[in-house]
């Protein structure tokens, strides 16, 4: 059995004292109250397997993929451990020692085969633009341009987030960006596989991926998937051998800009309305001010913040592939965070994440029999755009 | 652990509740002492009446049960010494009732600490006891710690707080002590026996907690001094003056320098020692208290006296005293906190010693603390991998308990005997409470099976 490479980071793993200050705001703990899947706990198994005292097994694998990468417990620890890289470095080296749950396979061999996680060819990637009456190619697929719009393969996929792109194209329009997109020729960013510990095929998606946004030679690249947008910004020039020469932006930071020069006119909306912090944009990211700034651009919001924000926001439970992995887990989660949202008493939630969007909503759609509360789920460009209209 | 044995306990408690699996039990296997002792089974219970079959069926085989909470323990208390059950409370989390007219609240033993005074808050009514590990540990295991916190001075510690409790006997008896009343003489008092036996004389299956008012007003305050001495004597000096801090918290150089290092607020970095003060009451009252505090500090030669002027400024004040901790565990691989506790007259005394002990063994220690009530936390940084390092620390300790003792104090004010200490108990007790101590575990669990190999080594 292939040896795991867990103990070069001897001495991160015995930096954790063992306090338990992670478990206070671990999502998957708080959900089953196991220590088996705690961060204290699966740093403890790591350690175990580094120091040989207990094999790589498939139960070991299963435990350290319960988890969203929401990196809270990262965040919190006193003892200043990176826990979450030490969790990646791990699912590599199980990927390594061919103990990784399934699934994953299955990924791969759809984001080989086809470059997007469905079981649809790229061409699917334009389905969005052309159920839409009167849509026209070129408005979207220009030669060149000052802006690319990277738009993710959920968003461009799945019919339930189309809103996400409509929108961001439409305001684009109405602002006057030059923007094209990649169409077929966007594959996937390679995060689901990375962040599972895949790591050798992102070096080929990544390459892809520049090159083809290099060709539009635009200045600004703007995704609106929190996840592709981490991995363009902060994995892409680790990982890729093509080198990029063009900005990267979060949608919430470009809309910001583009309100602040003025290019955005805003209409009043009365509405009292919070906002989830995705994972991957705040604390992952550190993005936390840009969206709520947009939000709070327009006239008539009472804006509230949820109990905890920012830093300390709470995962969805969509995040880390947990939705495969544990479904039961993973909508655990989300109603917890259904509820957070409910006691706020907002009447809008907006995120900034076709993930979180999916996710919160199913969960709050599950409280409905359970409490009386009227809610709408929004991104920020689908907020924004009728703000606009 | 015979498989007969497993299947009955799955039989008990649920086959998904029962967990053998070596993953699971190096995950339950350790708290934050960081030592690690596994568990044969470890059985996750739902009520009084599992645990209760459990404790029978142990004494019937003669099979070790280990009660665990949230294992953020610092002595070793809830671990499998001698393998057996590890018997986890977590899923007994439930919170039954405020009574706002009572001012109590009725909860299972695994409830979240910090859940409890959450759900009291909604009355405007706090839950005191507030260890460092709130957001984590169980109101079962600071039943059995007798956990204290910041507040300790004015508010007391958690025996102050169990009116009554539900206890599951080593023997398996199910059954109810204490009162709903605010005093009750009726026999013994069994409840201050149970609060601080760490899991050797009971399972704690439900309590009732006192709980109070919110203070409406509150100040807090910042003073600095030269040297530690004279923090030390503030501290003696704003009791004497009549005045019952809520929190006198007091950091030492060592500490101030690692929160800094973290947290970069501006903290002066050669200040000897400062002292974070809190009064909380009556508006009217906070200001009189306030103004005497800074009256003491200045007598006994402050660098500076400052009143937080802002509940933002009181919240840094805060965060810096909570991050003290966690700020010198970012320094050397492991931190070892210990919590020698002395009458707060000779908190000078304590001080001096534990500086000269870090001297002799060329050690780092940072000491701040609950100073108000004489409970210090010398904390020792260094690298246990290091087996050079690991028989240092050992002499120490036994150093910082010997001074502790020495000057009327005790081994533990908060963190409990356990394991770790036990090997000191008899520096401070004497071989006939020692014997007593003994017979009353005797008399309640004949065949020891409840958390052996704590408190008492042999
Ligand atoms: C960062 C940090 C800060 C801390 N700060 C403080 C502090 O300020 N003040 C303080 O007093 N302590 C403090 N502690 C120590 C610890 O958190 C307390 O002792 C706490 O009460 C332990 O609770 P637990 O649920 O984690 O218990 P565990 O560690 O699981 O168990 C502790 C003991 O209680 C027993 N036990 C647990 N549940 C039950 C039950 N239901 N019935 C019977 N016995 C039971 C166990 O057998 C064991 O002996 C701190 C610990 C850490 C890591
Ligand atoms: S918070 Fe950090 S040091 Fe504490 S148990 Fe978790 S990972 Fe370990
Ligand atoms: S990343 Fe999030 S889900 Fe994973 S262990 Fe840390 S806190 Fe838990």
């Amino acid at each position: 059995m292939p040896k795991t490479k867990i103990s070069e980071k001897d001495d991160e793993l015995f930096s954790c004292s063992r306090c338990g200050a992670c478990l206070a705001v671990c999502p998957v703990y708080k959900q089953t109250l196991d220590e088996g899947v705690a961060p204290r706990g699966k740093l403890s198994l790591i350690e175990a397997a580094a120091n040989n005292k207990i094999a790589i097994s498939e139960k070991l694998s299963q435990k350290i993929y319960t988890c969203t990468l929401c990196n809270y417990c990262t965040k919190e620890c006193p003892s200043g451990v990176k826990v979450d890289e030490l969790f990646k470095a791990v699912r590599g080296d199980l990927v390594e020692s061919k103990k990784y749950p399934e699934v994953l396979d299955y990924l791969k061999s759809k984001i080989e085969k086809a470059y997007n996680i469905t079981f649809d060819t790229n061409q699917g990637r334009l389905d969005w633009i052309t159920q839409q009456p009167d849509a026209k190619f070129e408005d979207y697929l220009k030669e060149t341009a000052d802006v690319l719009y990277f738009v993710g393969c959920v968003s461009s996929f799945s019919p339930r987030s189309f809103p996400i792109p409509r929108s961001i194209t439409q305001i684009f329009k109405r602002a006057g960006v030059d923007f094209t997109l990649l169409g077929e020729d966007e594959w996937c960013c390679g995060f689901p596989l990375y962040s599972s510990g895949m790591k050798d095929e992102i070096v080929r998606l990544a390459d892809h991926n520049i090159r083809k946004v290099k060709d539009k030679k635009v200045k600004l690249l703007v995704a609106s998937c929190p996840s592709c947008y981490h991995t363009w910004k902060h994995d892409y020039p680790k990982v890729a051998n093509e080198k990029i020469d063009f900005e990267i932006m979060h949608i919430s930071q470009y809309l910001h800009a583009l309100i602040k020069e003025g290019k955005i006119k805003l209409n009043a909306i009365n509405a009292r309305v919070t906002y989830h912090d995705p994972c991957d944009l705040g604390r992952n990211s550190g993005i936390f001010e840009e969206p709520r700034e947009v939000i709070k651009s327009i006239e008539g919001i009472d804006f509230v913040e949820l109990p905890s924000a920012k830093l300390e926001a709470n995962c969805c439970g969509g995040g880390g592939n947990l939705e495969y992995l544990d479904p039961g887990l993973s909508s655990k989660i989300a109603e917890a965070k259904a509820s957070e949202i409910i006691g706020t008493g907002a009447e809008i939630v907006v995120s900034s994440c076709q993930q979180c969007e999916r996710t919160i909503s199913t969960a709050l759609k599950k409280k409905k029999g359970e409490i009386d509360y009227r809610l709408k789920v929004m991104d920020i460009s689908e907020l924004i755009l009728q703000s606009m209209l | 652990m015979k498989e007969e044995h497993v299947k009955y306990l799955e039989e008990i408690a649920g086959q998904d509740k029962v967990l053998t699996d070596i993953e699971d039990k190096i995950c339950f296997g350790f708290d934050s002492t960081r030592l690690q002792y596994l568990p044969d089974v470890i059985v996750k219970v739902k009520d009084s009446r599992q645990i209760s079959s459990i404790l029978k069926f142990a004494n019937e085989y003669k099979i070790p049960v280990t009660p665990r909470g949230a294992a953020t323990g610092l002595s070793g208390g809830c671990l499998a010494v001698n393998g057996g059950i590890l018997l986890v409370l977590l899923e007994m989390n439930r919170i039954y009732y405020v009574n706002p007219i009572d001012l109590l609240v009725e909860v299972q033993a695994g409830a979240i600490t910090v859940d409890v005074d959450k759900a009291a808050s909604k009355y405007k009514l706090f839950y005191p006891p507030d260890p460092g590990s709130m957001k984590t540990s169980t109101i079962g295991g600071n039943i059995a710690e007798n956990a204290g916190g910041l507040r300790g001075l004015k508010y007391g510690v958690t025996k102050d707080y169990v009116n009554s409790m539900e206890v599951v006997l080593p023997t398996g008896e199910i059954i109810d002590i204490g009162t709903r009343t605010v005093k009750s003489v009726t026999g013994y008092n069994l409840v201050d026996l149970m609060v601080g036996s760490e899991g050797t004389l009971g399972v704690v299956s439900k309590a009732t907690l006192a709980l109070l008012p919110i203070p409406p007003a509150r100040a807090s305050l910042l003073a600095l001094f030269n040297n530690l001495t004279e923090a030390a004597k503030t501290v003696r000096d704003i009791v004497a003056e009549g005045v019952i801090t809520a929190t006198l918290e007091l950091v030492d150089n060592v500490t101030i320098n690692a929160i800094e290092d973290y947290l970069k607020i501006g903290l002066n970095r050669n200040v000897g020692a400062m002292l974070l003060i809190e009064v909380d009451g009556q508006q009217g009252s906070v200001d009189i208290e306030a103004e005497v505090i800074k009256k003491v500090c200045a007598q006994n030669n402050a660098l500076s006296c400052k009143l937080a002027a802002s509940e933002k400024e009181r919240d840094v004040l805060w965060s810096a005293r909570r991050a003290a901790l966690s700020s010198l565990a970012r320094i050397k691989p492991s931190t070892i906190l210990e919590d020698a506790t002395v009458p707060r007259s000779r908190i000078v005394e304590l001080v001096e010693a534990v500086n000269n002990i870090a001297k002799k063994y060329d050690i780092m220690i940072g000491t701040f603390g609950h100073a108000g009530d004489g409970n210090l936390h010398p904390t020792i940084l260094t690298d246990l991998r290091d087996k050079e390092e690991e028989k240092k620390v050992e002499k120490v300790i036994e150093e910082i308990f010997i001074e502790t003792v020495k000057l009327d104090g005790t081994l533990s004010g908060e963190h409990g005997i356990g394991l770790t200490k036990a090997r000191f108990l008899k520096l401070e007790i004497s071989d006939e409470v020692y014997k007593l101590m003994k017979k009353i575990k005797h008399a309640l669990d004949p065949n020891n099976i409840l958390n052996p190999g704590k408190l008492f080594v042999d």
